[in-house]
């Protein structure tokens, strides 16, 4: 056993379908017991590097290692891993107990164990009585968790879930979010998940792997894909992001400043990207919706970023309070702003400043 | 305006409608009552009712005989038609491959070739090989014709298994051949049943072909047809042909039925509800 080595190392694998270029040579190691994201838009590959894994594709290139063995070339039934799939996949004609028994009268395991097993399994997905229940008889949600215990009861090295959530409604899915990840901490299985929802990548991974377009953009802990996206298409995947192309005016130390006018000027450090950077280049700034400070009088700026403004439409989105602003750069900023009663006085048409602090921004792009 | 919608529209759609139904029924209504009439000659008048031709076919030696051989020809057909039509529409629904286009043309062909030329054909390939017509080249010229037809069954079923039904088998430790036992041969079996039962029908009603080919041994409708010229025969040839009828036409609607019913069944399992049952 090679207990310190990761679950799933995937090394330099390519894969094609015809032309597309589905998987373009990704390489990423997944640690025993780690709840890794495979984070993108449909088309970026996740699901085909899942289905690699799964064994349901080949590579074409590249190597595939689990628990330390090179997987390449064998078979799905020969692989130690599990799957839910997107629309769980029950089988329709056996009822709750003979599918979760499945992979387990498969491997020959004796009549009471194979009882003890299931029955642990429906504990832990909280369905305990449901045994002789059809497929068809349950809820979505149900049918989730019947799927989890399936693949669950065969103790895989790894559990793939592929957009396991995408079929239940909103409600359910935070709840089932929760759910998750309580199982895989009670159970201490690496889980790797593929999504395209954001929220659910941040709320339940260890690392998140953004992809795109067969490659991985960004992998690591969800707060510094979301705080410091490594690409602009990170930046603009994970969250709304205000990205304003600007000119650098100046620069002072370890800032870049743009003079916007006498009064407003947007101040970003000079960031891993940005280092080349002087005077007259073209840059990306990036700033969260949320760093955004709304003011409507003249706020002091501690040498952060400034844009006046007239606030163009405001959505009411709950918690939060959506503020679309017009800016003295000619661009549209989107500020987040907590719904209270400061939120509710500012209308549209109303003319704001918009403040926030130099490490809030980042520099994407530069060139 | 439209015609489906408007009153006369209506009332024309309505007349067009029985006027099918009778040119459609029609002789066969006819069939039926000349089989009760106590007439030597099949026309009319009524002479009043006889079940006696229903008894004469069962002592007609010949009539019997080739039922026997129609009855066994069907079921050859109806079991490899079958047994070669499950590997065909797996391969069509799921697999890739190359010219696949081409392929599905080449095994659905036989829905338009005139049976007159594919019975021509069979003719002149036996003879060349040296084949004795016997029913088992019947069976063989049948298999062709309701080959189509039995994947035609098959596929639409197939496309509503969804594929990731057999993946997770995989996926769980099964081999292909597990997973087909398992999971496609038991959702697949209604329409397997409905194959099965349309090849058997479309071989047992078949004169063209069979007439082709045929040995010493007549099948049914081609001795049906011989009878045609001898007056005398007809009457217990349609009582016959009348029971075959009723049995064919039984057979279909048991078949149909049976597939949309188990299909219904198989859509309401495979369906996502939406609505969570609170279990916690």
């Amino acid at each position: 056993m090679t207990e310190s080595g990761p679950a799933i190392s995937i090394q330099s694998v390519s894969k094609s379908f015809g032309d597309v270029r589905a998987v373009d040579g990704i390489s990423l190691d997944i640690a025993e017991g780690e709840f890794l994201t495979l984070l993108g838009p449909s088309g970026c590959g996740k699901t085909t590097t899942m289905r690699l894994v799964a064994g349901f594709e080949e590579p074409d290139e590249g190597r595939i290692v689990l628990r330390g063995d090179d997987v390449v070339g064998v078979p799905p039934n020969k692989r130690e891993v599990n799957m839910c799939f997107q629309h769980y996949a029950l089988f329709p004609h056996m009822n709750v107990e003979r599918n979760i028994a499945y992979g387990l009268k498969l491997k020959k395991v004796e009549k009471g164990e194979r009882d003890r097993r299931v029955k642990d399994m429906l504990a832990l997905v909280r369905l305990e009585g449901y045994e002789q229940r059809k497929p068809g008889q349950l809820s979505g949600g149900q049918q989730q968790r019947i799927a989890l215990a399936r693949a669950l009861v065969n103790r895989p090295a790894a559990l793939l879930l592929d957009e396991p959530l995408g079929a239940l409604d909103v409600k359910l899915r935070k709840q089932m979010q929760l759910e998750l990840k309580r199982i895989q901490l009670e159970l201490g299985t690496t889980f790797v998940y593929v999504t395209h929802d954001q929220d659910e990548a941040l709320s339940m991974s260890d690392r998140i792997a953004v992809m795109n377009q067969g490659v991985i953009e960004q992998l690591g802990r969800p707060r510094e894909v979301y705080e410091q996206p490594a690409t602009p298409f990170v930046a603009d995947f994970v969250g709304v992001l205000n990205a304003m192309d600007v000119r650098v005016d100046e620069v002072t130390g370890e800032d870049l400043v743009m003079m916007v006018n006498d009064r407003d000027r947007i101040v970003v450090p000079i960031g891993p990207t940005g280092t080349d950077a002087g005077v007259g280049a073209s840059i990306l700034v990036a700033v969260r919706p949320e760093r955004v400070e709304l003011s409507v009088g003249d706020p002091a700026t501690n040498g952060g970023s400034r844009l006046s403004g007239t606030v163009g439409q405001v959505v009411y989105l709950g918690t939060l309070t959506q503020f679309h602003v017009d800016t003295s750069i000619g661009k549209r900023v989107i500020v987040h702003h907590l719904s209270d009663d400061r939120s509710s006085t500012v209308g549209e048409g109303d003319d704001v400043v918009l403040t926030w602090t130099r490490e809030d921004a980042a520099v994407l792009t530069a060139s | 305006m439209n015609v489906a919608v408007s009153n006369n529209g209506r009332r024309w759609l309505w007349v067009m409608f029985w006027v099918l139904v009778v040119f459609l029924y029609a002789p066969l209504v006819i069939l039926l009552i000349f089989s009760f009439n106590d007439r030597e000659l099949v026309s009319f008048p009524w002479e009043g009712f006889t079940l006696r031709w229903y008894q004469t076919f069962l002592d007609n030696a010949e009539i019997l005989g080739s039922l026997r051989v129609s009855l066994m020809v069907a079921a050859i057909t109806a079991v490899i038609t079958t047994v070669l039509a499950i590997p065909a529409s797996i391969a069509l629904v799921r697999r890739r491959f190359f010219a696949k286009g081409l392929v599905s043309g080449v095994m659905l062909a036989p829905l338009v070739i005139p049976l007159v030329v594919l019975g021509t054909a069979l003719l002149i390939l036996f003879n060349a090989i040296g084949i004795p017509f016997s029913p088992l080249t019947i069976a063989i010229g049948h298999i062709v014709i309701a080959l189509p037809f039995a994947i035609l069954t098959l596929v639409p079923r197939l496309e509503r298994i969804p594929a990731s039904l057999e993946e997770a088998s995989r996926d769980l430790g099964a081999g292909w051949l597990t997973t087909f036992r398992q999971i496609t041969w038991p959702l697949m079996l209604p329409a397997i049943f409905s194959a099965f039962l349309l090849s058997f029908v479309i071989s047992f009603d078949e004169v063209v072909i069979a007439s082709f080919v045929a040995g010493d041994e007549v099948t049914f409708p081609v001795y049906l047809y011989s009878q045609l010229r001898l007056p005398r025969r007809l009457p217990q040839v349609i009582a016959v042909a009348v029971v075959i009828l009723f049995i064919s036409a039984i057979i279909v609607i048991v078949s149909e039925v049976l597939r949309r019913v188990t299909d219904r069944k198989l859509e309401s399992e495979t369906t996502v509800h939406e609505e969570e049952v609170a279990t916690a």
